[in-house]
């Protein structure tokens, strides 16, 4: 999987948001940023700010507690703490932080819910062996 | 309390607080906490006023989970449709009635059926409503 299409507008472009960590791609936004569009990404995405669409990444995805997403998210572990509206699929892990709120089905392999996260929704936890480079 | 080696089968309402390290196959409902843990099984639907908490060796896979708050350890086996919040719980789905659906009325006799072949096949719109 080694397609970028990134969509992006405002400041979080590929190029300004990408920071190297442990040798793995990593797509950062900020508090200010905003994303619209679709972005299939071999690293792992840092998301803040405003994110609308679809985002696949290979790696991680992160929600920080400020942010406003409403999104099909899939990644291997999902770290959720905003405010979150789509489906989530997590390869590996998802965990819901004490301050997420999500509305949306959920595909997981293991799933952490922190007391005080919200959730609406369908859970359904399954296996991802064969699916991981699927899609 | 439902210890490791009970087991219950049907429905349980229950003023207060319940755990469960056993199995359960039916529906639970509590007005306080549920907290699912060690080996215990949940099998059903479960709705808890206040706060629910499947542990991390805990299975709950639940048709509907009605929850004031959730928290589910990492490890746990969870599956079901989560609502959550005030409103989910506070108005409570009734217990299961068992009251078979009137069955839509075979009458296709209103129709001025000329043709020869009488097939009711398609009852669909004529029974249900009117």
């Amino acid at each position: 999987m080694d397609v970028q299409e990134a969509v992006a507008e405002g400041t979080a472009s590929a190029e300004n948001g990408e920071v190297k960590r442990d040798g793995r791609k990593q797509f950062t936004m900020g508090p200010s940023d905003i994303f619209e569009g679709k972005l299939i990404y071999d690293g792992s995405i840092h998301a803040d700010g405003r994110l609308e669409g679809e985002v696949r990444v290979s790696g991680n995805i992160d929600v920080a507690s400020g942010a406003q997403v409403k999104a099909l998210l899939e990644g291997s572990n999902v770290s959720l703490k905003g405010t979150i509206e789509g489906a989530v699929t997590a390869r590996d892990k998802l965990t819901l932080g004490k301050n997420a709120r999500l509305s949306g089905d959920v595909v997981v392999r293991r799933l952490q819910i922190d007391d005080g996260a919200t959730l609406n929704g369908h859970v359904r936890m399954g296996d991802f062996e064969h699916q991981a480079s699927g899609q | 309390m439902l210890g490791p080696a009970d087991r219950l089968v049907g429905q349980l309402y229950i003023e207060g607080d319940l755990r469960v390290s056993g199995t359960v196959e039916g529906a639970l409902e509590a007005t306080g906490d549920i907290v699912i843990s060690d080996g215990g099984k949940v099998n059903g639907a479960v709705t808890a006023y206040n706060r629910l908490v499947v542990g991390t060796a805990a299975s709950l896979v639940g048709s509907d989970v009605r929850v004031g708050r959730l928290t589910v350890e990492d490890g746990a086996t969870f599956s079901g449709h989560v609502s959550m919040g005030k409103e989910a719980v506070e108005r409570r789905p009734p217990p299961v009635e068992v009251v078979p659906e009137p069955v839509a009325e075979a009458t296709p006799v209103d129709q001025p059926v000329d043709v020869v072949i009488p097939q009711p096949e398609k009852p669909i719109q004529k029974g249900k409503r009117r």
